[in-house]
């Protein structure tokens, strides 16, 4: 078991390495001038070049790449163009929205996700089960982007309830455990969850209905043990896989929540990301992309170890 | 969680809360605070030269800042003037028109106490200019230096008087040091000579002071009770300066009461706004959105008849109410009120059957229209609405005998083709590209559009307009120094560019803005930007 | 969102074939047999017919579409749903939206499904390839396609098309990419699982050369699987293509696509709510409905992803 941890951590660093080439590369990759986000875009070109130069952008790129590794090690991943701010900061501040905004989406789908799942595999083909079914199938398939859209048709401009955007009163940038930000929250988290939900239904419900059906739930029924007890089983079985799932689907509300948060003006990763490209803010761009990335690694890895930990059964090269 | 019963009372609160008890917003307070929505992402540069273009100067940077020579925004009436600002006088040397003479300001302190003269002059412009100055920036550099195209060299005469060098001879210098601003070389040391320090902690000479800073979401001014002109010491005690790119957002902030002002407000919301009881100023300033044409071999732009027909074909009236009434028909680059637009003799109106004679005059017709290709954009500063006029443009154009095709690119690339030229593979072969600008100066109005030295890469004429005469009365208009005198030279050169149909005139912004019946004094000067101080708020 | 459907359950069974050493396990007769048992799931079939119109309708729209798409009206400008002439509205420019939405599919089908079906191929070329050969070529391969599963699929799709700028080309190159990996993944997976079956050894212990053996006996048990679960991926890329859109980072102005739409005709939910909103609802069907199917198709083949 050690050994297999040890492997799996020390197959980061490459990994890492790789993922760092990547956003690199991705975003010099790109077209525009690095320097259109401090320079007004009809600056004469020599303004262009002695800022390009100011910036560093004028080395060779792969000189470019290893003093960004070298100094993202050390936790400093430069500074933003357009803001002059560094970027770790900015990207920090974001996450930690972004996080909350993925935490409560989960808060409110896994529990659903769970109950609508557990529900529709043991009651596998009954009315019911086809209803969750279809609440699950609608959870996977709506654009939420579009879904957030429709919510703040109906809260924010028919009944005026909630507010649109923002993370809370005025143009708030941090959210704060207060009643005025909480009901920023509530449309942006409502709409994040559908997915996680949808995911953790279809997840669970299959997984139910194949526990239901090994030989071992009917030895148990024929012992004659209560059906709660045979649901418990059936629960001890699912709990490594469903933990699993929420684990990776913490990972994609991440991703997932890029568009949610244009659509509320929510100040995370997305939003931040989303102005690093319209300003081509290398710096920030690379960042942003890269913390996300290595976020979603070290996550992914958590899963993968916890999992393995909790049902050693799954074994692994 | 150390005290778990207060956060489950936190809770409780706000559950309740959320089930559907109202919130008051603000709470109250004997301050007058005026909270003003921005249209920009970020709060703009606070160094001293801002970024986010003239909205950036607008409010963090003739706020906290001056500049040595000052636009006047008291009036709402007359086309705004200089006025000295740090500098109290000027002159030019009459045997060597390239040397200014300027004396500056006495009795001027920065914000952190620190005087005025000709030493911090000269330290800030070391700061632009000089690379290996320990306090130059590259951002404030790359904000200004291509305001300031004329700039050669500065020196320090006495402690009062300092004294540029112009690359050539320009009468229009004074305009170009309206965007030098300057900042305290004594804070900068406090700071520990950063300017990513001074940013959070600035320190001007402006009517405001910077009291605080969240990167995104606020700025906060407070008056700056010293300052030298004592009538535009700020009436109201704190200014928030909000960012809020989206129009939807302002609108709803504005609707709500969360700020009291919002610039740029989405034309479809401003008759609920009305109807709320918002006030919605607007004015002209010296802004025009217009086609500019290509003169390259192959465009049919070169054809005088076609430009005119294409001047003729715009049903602007019609634009307008498309708008909402939030623009003026452009006939010329400049208003018909201004001091530079002269007696031109081509009327620009609508008058499609004129448009259709002129084209057929040229030998185009129904069976024969012009095709041309036009460069714009989905949006951008002062773009105004690009597509819906666009698309109105086109169809008005269309039934004359002009087939548009569109270009369809995002604001952050169309502007750096303006000055590659309609010859740049980036052009993509058009024959016009579709981009608003300010026209301050006589500078900004027409010399780098429509003199032939401004051809690409140096200058804004895309189209690579070359005409001897054009070229005579800018530098004509260049090189005299008499304001009267110059301003009948520009009107030459303007109304000979009208009859020429150089562009497609199309509209003037009216820079609308929407504010709270409580906000008092604003006077929406005719100018890109706007005095805040005199600006109060009613408890 | 679907965005974990891209991430494929590490446990993929296939049902081995009856006898183990048939030699061409999957005939013409089990094709027949997965259409008898589609046509008999109700849902599949909704699922298929209202796609079938989507499709018909986005073909024939030039035919079918009341007005012209690009054509604007000021005077028309945001009209509410069920005006005359104005079906379901107009826009922000005047321009019929009913018209827009059937001449939208086009596009909106179109980079939603060719980057899965490019991805297919690619995919699967790569994910058999790798199966098949197995050994330090499949871990060289399958290590690489690793290094995009650090990205959320979304994430990876937004950089790319962010990277490369906005364009059609540009965001169907990017999905592609996105899809490439997982599809490789499932590939692998099942080929290693069909090539360790039995009959794959029979045949090898003829003599049959690996060409055959792939096209023979691999393909032909491993493409459905990889098939059912690339039509999985069509409801994701739908909605991430048309997200691509709504960023700003796909389809562009003028051109009638539903995720744009929706991002022009956002400015306006205030004025005319319900007719910004329908341009999603369009995104929404479709998807769903390429979800149904697909989840139709995978019971009737009885392929367990």
């Amino acid at each position: 078991m050690l050994t297999y941890f040890s492997k799996r951590l020390l197959f980061m660093v490459p990994i890492t390495l790789a993922v760092s080439l990547i956003c690199f590369s991705l975003v010099h990759l790109s077209p525009g001038q690095p320097m259109d986000a401090v320079v007004s875009a009809d600056a004469p070109a020599e303004v262009v070049e002695l800022v390009r130069r100011a910036y560093g952008f004028d080395r060779p790129l792969p000189v470019q790449f290893g003093l960004w590794v070298q100094r993202a090690v050390q936790g400093d991943l430069g500074l933003s163009v357009a803001t002059g701010r560094p970027v770790v900061l900015e990207v920090m501040g974001a996450l930690k929205n972004t996080l909350i905004l993925a935490t409560a989406a989960a808060l409110i789908g896994f529990p659903l996700g769970m109950l609508f799942g557990t529900l529709a595999g043991y009651f596998k083909g009954s009315l019911l089960d086809r209803l969750l079914t279809g609440i699950a199938v609608t959870g996977v398939s709506v654009p939420h982007y579009w879904l957030g859209m429709v919510l703040v048709i109906v809260f924010s401009v028919h009944l005026n309830m909630l507010p649109a955007t923002g993370a809370g009163p005025g143009a708030s940038t941090d959210w704060a455990f207060e009643a005025a930000y909480l009901r920023h929250l509530i449309l942006p988290a409502v709409t994040l969850s559908v997915i996680p939900m949808g995911i953790m239904t279809r997840t669970i419900r299959a997984m139910v209905g194949e526990i239901l059906a090994h030989d071992f739930v009917e030895a148990l029924r024929a012992k004659g043990l209560p059906e709660w007890r045979v649901f418990l089983h059936v629960v001890k079985n699912a709990a490594p896989t469903a933990l699993a799932v929420m684990g990776l689907q913490l990972g994609y509300l991440l991703g997932g929540s890029i568009l949610v948060e244009t659509v509320f003006s929510w100040p995370g990763t997305g939003m931040l990301l989303n102005n690093a490209i319209f300003r081509r803010d290398l710096p920030l761009l690379q960042g942003t992309i890269l913390v996300l990335a290595l976020f979603f690694l070290a996550l992914n890895l958590l899963v993968d170890l916890a999992q393995t930990w909790l049902d050693p059964r799954i074994k692994r090269a | 969680m150390t005290r778990p019963d207060r956060y489950l009372r936190r809770f409780c609160a706000v559950i309740l809360a959320t089930a559907g008890l109202s919130f008051t917003a603000v709470p109250a307070s004997a301050e007058s605070v005026l909270r003003i929505a921005m249209t920009s992402s970020d709060i703009p540069l606070t160094t001293g030269q801002p970024d986010s273009g003239f909205e950036g100067y607008r409010f963090l940077g003739y706020t906290i800042y001056d500049a040595l020579v000052l636009w006047d925004l008291s009036s709402a009436d007359k086309a705004s003037g200089l006025t000295p600002g740090l500098a109290e006088s000027w002159e030019v040397d009459p045997s060597d028109p390239r040397v200014w003479t300027f004396s500056l300001r006495r009795n001027v302190t920065f914000h952190d106490g620190s005087p005025w003269d000709a030493d911090a002059a000269i330290w800030n412009l070391e700061k632009i200019y000089n690379e290996n100055s320990p306090q130059f920036d590259a951002r404030q550099a790359g904000n200004v230096r291509g305001r300031i195209p004329s700039m050669g060299e500065y020196d320090k005469v006495d402690d009062y008087t300092i004294r540029f060098t112009t690359t050539e001879p320009d009468a229009w210098f004074p305009y170009q040091l309206t965007f030098l601003l300057f900042s305290s070389p004594a804070q900068w040391e406090a700071v520990g000579r950063d300017w990513n320090a001074f940013a959070s902690n600035p320190s001007g000479t402006g009517p405001f002071k910077l009291e605080r800073l969240v990167p995104r979401e606020r700025a906060e001014l407070v008056p700056n009770p010293d300052y030298w002109d004592g009538n535009r010491v700020p009436k109201t005690d704190r200014v928030v300066l909000l960012p809020m790119p989206e129009a939807n957002t302002r609108t709803a902030a504005l609707l709500s009461g969360q700020v009291d002002w919002i610039e740029a407000p989405a034309p479809d919301a401003i008759p609920r706004m009305r109807s709320a009881g918002m006030t919605i100023t607007s004015n002209p300033y010296p802004h025009t959105w217009p086609y500019q044409f290509s003169m390259l071999e192959g465009s049919p732009w070169r054809d005088i008849n076609v430009r005119k027909a294409a001047n003729l074909a715009v049903d602007r009236d019609g634009l307008n109410a498309l708008l909402g009434g939030l623009m003026v028909p452009a006939v010329g680059i400049v208003t018909p009120d201004h001091p530079w637009f002269g007696n031109p003799g081509f009327e620009i109106r609508y008058d499609p059957d004129e448009a259709r004679r002129l084209l057929a005059e040229s030998g185009y017709g129904p069976g024969n229209p012009v095709n041309v290709k036009v460069l714009i954009s989905t949006s951008g500063s002062g773009q105004m609405q690009p597509l819906a006029m666009n698309e109105y443009i086109q169809q008005n154009l269309r039934d004359v005998g002009i087939n548009i095709e569109f270009e369809v690119l995002d604001w952050e690339s169309l502007f750096p083709n303006w000055r590659r030229g309609a010859a740049d593979p980036s052009s993509l072969g058009a024959h016009a590209t579709n981009i608003s600008f300010g026209w301050l100066d006589p500078f900004a109005a027409f010399y780098r559009f429509m003199h032939s030295s401004m051809a690409a890469p140096n200058g804004f004429n895309w189209g690579a307009l070359s005409d001897p005469e054009y070229d005579r009365l800018l530098d004509l208009a260049r090189s005299t120094f008499d304001t009267t005198e110059q301003d009948k030279v520009l009107a030459e050169f303007h109304a000979k560019m009208v009859d020429d149909a150089a562009w497609l005139m199309v509209a003037h912004d009216v820079g609308p803005r929407a504010m709270s019946p409580k906000v008092q004094g604003f006077v929406q000067a005719k100018n890109w930007f706007q005095d805040i101080a005199p600006v109060s708020i009613a408890p | 969102m679907a965005t974990s459907s891209v991430e494929p359950k590490t446990a993929i069974s296939l049902s081995a074939p009856d006898g183990a050493a048939a030699p061409v396990p999957r005939s013409r007769g089990y094709w027949t047999s997965v259409l008898m048992r589609l046509r008999r799931d109700p849902v599949a079939l909704a699922a298929g017919f209202v796609l079938l119109v989507i499709v018909l309708m986005a073909l024939a729209a030039p035919l079918i579409a009341p007005a012209d798409p690009y054509k604007t009206s000021m005077i028309n400008r945001l009209k509410p749903i069920g005006t005359e002439g104005f079906l379901l509205g107009s826009d922000e420019l005047g321009r019929d939206v009913l018209s827009r939405l059937i001449h939208g599919g086009r596009l909106s089908l179109f980079i939603g499904v060719v980057p899965v079906l490019i991805a297919f191929v690619i995919g699967s070329l790569i994910g058999i390839a790798a199966g098949f050969v197995g050994g330090r070529v499949n871990t060289a391969i399958m290590r690489t396609v690793d290094v995009f599963y650090a990205f959320p699929s979304v994430l990876l799709a937004i950089a790319l098309a962010g990277a490369l700028g906005a364009g059609v080309v540009n965001a169907l190159v990017s999905l592609t990419i996105v899809f490439i990996p997982p599809i490789a993944r499932v590939a692998e997976s099942v080929t290693t699982q069909v090539r360790n079956f039995d009959f794959v050894d029979a045949a090898r212990a003829s003599g049959a050369g690996p060409i055959t053996i792939i096209r023979v006996h691999i393909l032909g048990n491993v493409l459905g699987p990889i098939f059912v679960y690339a039509t999985s991926l069509i409801s994701v890329s739908m909605i991430l293509a048309s997200g691509l859109s709504f960023l700003g980072l796909g389809a562009r102005p003028p051109e009638p696509e539903w995720g744009l739409m929706l991002n022009t005709m956002r400015t306006t939910i205030y004025v005319n709510p319900w007719v910004a909103a329908l341009p999603g609802a369009m995104i929404f069907i479709t998807s769903i409905s390429f979800n149904m199917l697909s989840d139709g198709l995978r019971s009737a083949m009885d392929v367990k992803l």
